[in-house]
């Protein structure tokens, strides 16, 4: 798996993290890592570019999860606290879409993968770049 | 022609790669259809990985997969010698709440009963925990060849 960033402006700087390769249990740590560092940084805005990512496990959706907890400013879930941690950080304000992080061309089967998981509720997914960043 | 093909890896994430080529390369050879390729990608990858975490909770072990064609269907089993968990009997996660409330994870079980036909667990003889999954009607049906020189 390979991963880059790239600078972009809309109405916002958007940090775009372009994911290449197959995201599994092995490495979907860096995604996090990565999106840990854009933060840290200063972005606030993500969009993330999975045109060319062929493979996406649930681990995946691990780390989009992850990343939209990190750039709201909550501390990410601890997956070992089940679900006392989820009670504990108290009702989510937010259903549906969340502004914080996109997703550009995810190839069909993750999209599949999205929607049986009902984690397409939380993200907007975008097929032209320019629209997605001006989307934020 | 036994078309049964089989691999043992070590119950490592690196080794997801792996298996995940063993399974594209024969069921390619079988002429699956590419989105029921990706189906079995997925689901064999998600039971690979839940051993490798949960099963063995990273500790060495052995993950063997085995896979063959019967009939129109493919069936795969993956076999490890973890302690015993029947990861069938996992509860369906709750798909609508809100994102700060779900859990991490949880989604491996939920993706391959939504993609699979059938998913049965047993414990082998030998003690190993064997998951069996199935996948019906993606084996096409390639006409025989006529041996050379068959007149009507």
């Amino acid at each position: 798996m390979d991963l880059t960033i790239e600078q972009a402006q809309g109405r916002v700087p958007v940090a775009i993290l372009r994911i290449k390769g197959a995201l599994d249990a092995s490495n979907y740590e860096d995604v996090i890592v990565k999106a840990r560092e854009l933060y840290d940084a200063g972005a606030r805005h993500l969009l993330v570019d999975m045109a060319e990512m062929h493979f996406m496990s649930s681990s995946g959706l691990v780390a989009l999860h992850s990343i939209v907890m990190l750039l709201r400013g909550q501390p990410s879930p601890d997956p070992e606290m089940g679900w006392q941690a989820f009670h504990a950080l108290g009702h989510d304000r937010d259903t549906g879409k969340q502004p914080h992080v996109k997703l550009l061309n995810p190839q069909p089967k993750i999209r599949q993968i999205l929607q049986i998981t009902n984690m397409d509720e939380f993200f907007e997914i975008h097929t032209d770049l320019q629209t997605a960043v001006a989307s934020f | 022609m036994d078309a049964s093909s089989s691999l043992r890896v070590a119950a490592e994430l690196s080794e997801l790669e792996t298996i995940r080529r063993f399974v594209e390369q024969h069921a390619t050879a079988l002429r699956i259809d590419p989105s029921a390729i990706d189906d079995l990608l997925l689901v064999v990858n998600e039971i690979a990985t839940n051993s490798i975490l949960h099963g063995y909770r990273k500790q060495p072990g052995t993950i063997e997969v085995a896979m063959r064609p019967i009939g129109d269907a493919v069936e795969i089993c993956v076999r490890d010698h973890a302690p015993p968990f029947d990861p069938t009997q996992a509860p369906s996660p709750d798909l609508h709440v809100p994102l700060a409330q779900r859990p991490l994870g949880g989604m491996g079980v939920h993706l391959a009963r939504q993609l699979i036909d059938s998913l049965t667990y047993r414990i082998t003889p030998d003690g190993w925990n064997e998951l069996t999954l199935v996948k019906y009607r993606i084996v096409p049906h390639l006409p025989q060849e006529e041996p050379d020189g068959f007149n009507n």
